[in-house]
């Protein structure tokens, strides 16, 4: 007697209910008619035999009922002929209907937008092996105010070998070199790793290999290409494997392709090298302490981050100790890798766009509700009818529910369309400071939130008429009762309850866009410190191995070029617009007081008119 | 003649199954006539109860149904007991024996 086989033949029992009705009523035929033969034999006429065969059947009708109710799920016929009579009712009162289901539809596609968006952000995992085990390390330099630095290549090593918490420790750096092919110099990014990069983050290129160990060992020059590289670069064909390709004067050996999509955070590089591939890797293996790589570790499986963050700081301590005396202390800082790519700031925009986003939702669900109970005013006296016949106040509130989670359903359809629309506009525009935007996709999870989303609104809209329409009980108010259009005191108190708090949530979106305003506002009046109204930037690949002389003669020839065209009132060259790529550099100076100052400041070069060009104020 | 006495809830079932295995498939009006004449017409089948039972027993697997022709040549849905209809029988027969043996020691009037 399981309950599975009962339930299977249960739901068997709702799709056949035509045949099953059609079974039952020819055998109660057949049974009266049985009873009704026994009758005529033992001797009764014929209509006080049929009159006694129905009497000692019983009722029938209350029989079939019974039947009925074993034979489906008794709550899915209810939920069959709720949604039945709600669809018939919405068809009556189609404006209604249209305008609550676009309400609805746009806050409802508007919230599935953004969680789709905190979804491939925040929530789902980063595409590689065991992500959460992944995390950053940094050389903390308290005294430059810098919590996380870059650091030397032996500082890696070293962490490497010593710790017990980190089960791989890999180093990567970015550079940008000149690939020189038939059609000119290019300018391509490209990222040094250490040669367990991959295998720490557990990808494999999609086809060839990495690098191998002996490759590393003697320096050859190999790389790794991306699969964006790859199609432009060699239009996507099997060639490209073991093919040469000339990166900065040198010669480098293709050896695999990376799959599609492959991004380190922050790196989206199209060319990967050994980072023995540098020419002068002797020397930079040596430097210790600060210096230019970004290290990416792998937790062993059961450490936790302050397990990891506590061995670290005490290598770091020691390295301090028996390494030579740096002027400055150095810590190690670990940061997991998914807080690293999303930063701080963007976790909190993105949670705060979320939140305003449910309050458009409220607005418009309070919104569609207050509709919704003016409606349902009109209808007071039918339902007063029906409550004074008899039928069960429950019952009525559910079906008043099941109306409003129909509307909510179409709505939720309709705003799934609005969200896909909506995903593939901001994958388009992208805006830069959101990492992982491009991943943005209308996957499972959306899916599941637009459906939860759907039965909330439907829930928040159905409950005011819902009670409303039934707290009258029957009673028919006044001569008007029932047929007054706005119906009973306690709606119009719940109709302007609503009001109230579509006003209010209103009033919080409008002070918080105001606000993100106001912000937006600011930023975009800093002063600069030049005047960029009129000048044009462009970007050049310099020559910038080749003797300072040589250099300045071609600087010279492209600043002439560029003067003599039509419009251009002055022209001036700099190494890096925003000073940002060179390294810091710091001056102690000891002045007479015996008071040492440390200046700190980068350096870049520039031409004479430089500064003439860019409207820098003179100081 | 004496009272007649509905038959009580849940043996219903019982009685379907057990009439069923003795007499072989027979349908709804048959099963309610035997299952008076065996009790001696002491009981008395409420035809209201008696169809929801049936589709009780063929959900839970206990039995299977079928439509023939009766002896009359009229349409009927015959059922028959299952397999498992059996081994269920079995088992509720063993429970009320035990049962009424536990109560038999408790009403046994002791002889005077």
């Amino acid at each position: 007697m399981s309950w599975i086989s009962v339930l299977a033949a249960r739901l068997r029992g709702i799709f056949g209910k035509q045949r099953f009705e059609t079974d039952l009523d020819e055998e109660v035929h057949f049974h009266l008619d049985m009873l009704i033969e026994d009758n005529l034999a033992a001797g009764m006429d014929p209509a006080e035999a049929r009159y006694d065969a129905l009497r000692r059947f019983g009722p029938v009708e209350l029989m079939k009922e019974q039947y009925r109710e074993r034979l489906g799920l008794a709550f899915m016929d209810a939920l069959a002929q709720d949604i039945r009579y709600a669809l018939r009712t919405l068809r009556k009162s189609r404006g209604f209907a249209t305008t609550t289901v676009a309400v609805l539809a746009l806050a409802i596609g508007a919230n599935t937008a953004m969680f789709s968006v905190l979804n491939a952000v925040l929530i789902r995992p980063l595409p590689y092996r065991s992500p959460e085990q992944l995390a950053m390390l940094w050389t903390e330099r308290p005294t430059q105010n810098i919590r996380e630095g870059r650091s030397g290549y032996w500082n890696v090593e070293q962490w490497r070998n010593q710790s017990r918490t980190f089960a791989d420790i890999a180093a990567f750096d970015p550079a940008s070199v000149m690939l020189m092919t038939s059609a000119g110099a290019e300018r391509v990014s490209l990222v040094r790793t250490s040669y367990n990069f991959f295998s720490l983050l557990g990808v494999h290129p999609a086809r060839g290999r990495v690098f191998s160990v002996r490759e590393q060992a003697e320096r050859q020059h190999v790389a790794l290409i991306s699969h964006r590289f790859w199609l432009s670069h060699f239009g996507g064909s099997p060639a490209a494997l073991g093919a040469s390709i000339d990166l900065d004067g040198f010669p480098s050996r293709i050896v695999g392709v990376l799959p599609d999509g492959f991004a380190f955070p922050f790196m989206n590089a199209d060319i990967w090298e050994p980072a023995t591939t540098l020419p002068d890797w002797d020397a930079k293996r040596a430097v210790r302490g600060p210096g230019s790589w970004f290290v990416v570790g792998r937790l062993r499986p059961n450490v936790t981050l302050r397990e990891a963050q506590a061995e670290m700081s005490t290598i770091a301590h020691r390295l301090d100790e028996h390494g030579p005396s740096l002027e400055e202390k150095s810590g190690i800082s670990v940061v997991p890798l998914h807080l690293e790519v999303t930063g701080p700031r963007s976790r909190l925009s993105l949670w705060m766009l979320m939140g305003a986003v449910l309050t458009v939702l409220l607005i418009a669900a309070t919104n569609v509700a207050s509709l919704a109970v003016a409606r349902n005013a009109s209808r007071e006296r039918e339902i007063a009818i029906r409550i004074a016949l008899g039928a069960n106040r429950a019952r009525i509130v559910r079906q008043l529910l099941t109306e409003n989670l129909t509307l909510a359903a179409f709505a939720g359809v309709l705003g799934l369309a609005v969200a896909v629309a909506a995903t593939d506009f901001v994958r388009m525009v992208q805006p830069e400071d959101v990492a992982r935007l491009r991943e943005v996709s209308v996957d499972a999870r959306v899916l599941a939130a637009t459906f939860l989303l759907s039965l909330l609104a439907g829930v928040l809209v159905g409950m005011a008429p819902a009670i409303t329409a039934t707290r009258q009980g029957g009673l028919l108010i006044g001569p008007e009762g029932g047929r007054n259009v706005a119906g009973g005191r306690a709606s119009r108190r719940i109709r302007r309850g609503l009001i109230v708090t579509q006003f209010a949530l209103a009033i919080v979106l409008l002070v918080g866009a105001g606000l993100f305003i106001r912000s937006l506002w600011s930023i975009e009046n800093v002063q600069p410190g030049f005047r960029p109204d009129g000048i044009l930037s462009v970007q050049m690949a310099s020559p910038g191995s080749r003797p300072a002389a040589e250099r300045a003669a071609v600087y010279d020839r492209i600043l002439e070029q560029v003067a003599s065209v039509p419009g251009v009132v002055s022209a001036g060259i700099i190494g890096d617009f925003f000073i940002s790529g060179s390294p810091e550099q710091i001056v102690t100076t000891e002045g007479v007081d015996g008071v040492s100052q440390a200046l700190r400041f980068r350096r870049d070069e520039v031409s004479a008119d430089f500064f003439k060009t860019a409207g820098t104020p003179p100081c | 003649m004496a009272e007649k006495t509905d038959v009580w809830q849940g043996t219903l079932a019982l009685m379907i199954l057990r009439t069923l295995e003795t007499m072989g498939p027979q349908h709804g009006y048959g099963i309610a006539r035997r299952i008076e004449h065996t009790s001696g017409d002491r009981l008395l089948v409420n035809y209201g109860t008696l169809y929801p039972a049936l589709l009780k027993l063929e959900q839970e697997g206990s039995i299977e149904s079928e439509w023939g022709l009766s002896a009359n040549n009229r349409r009927a849905k015959y059922y028959r007991i299952s397999r498992a209809g059996k081994k269920q029988l079995e088992r509720q027969i063993k429970e009320w024996e035990a049962t009424t043996e536990i109560l038999s020691r408790f009403l046994t009037r002791e002889p005077a």
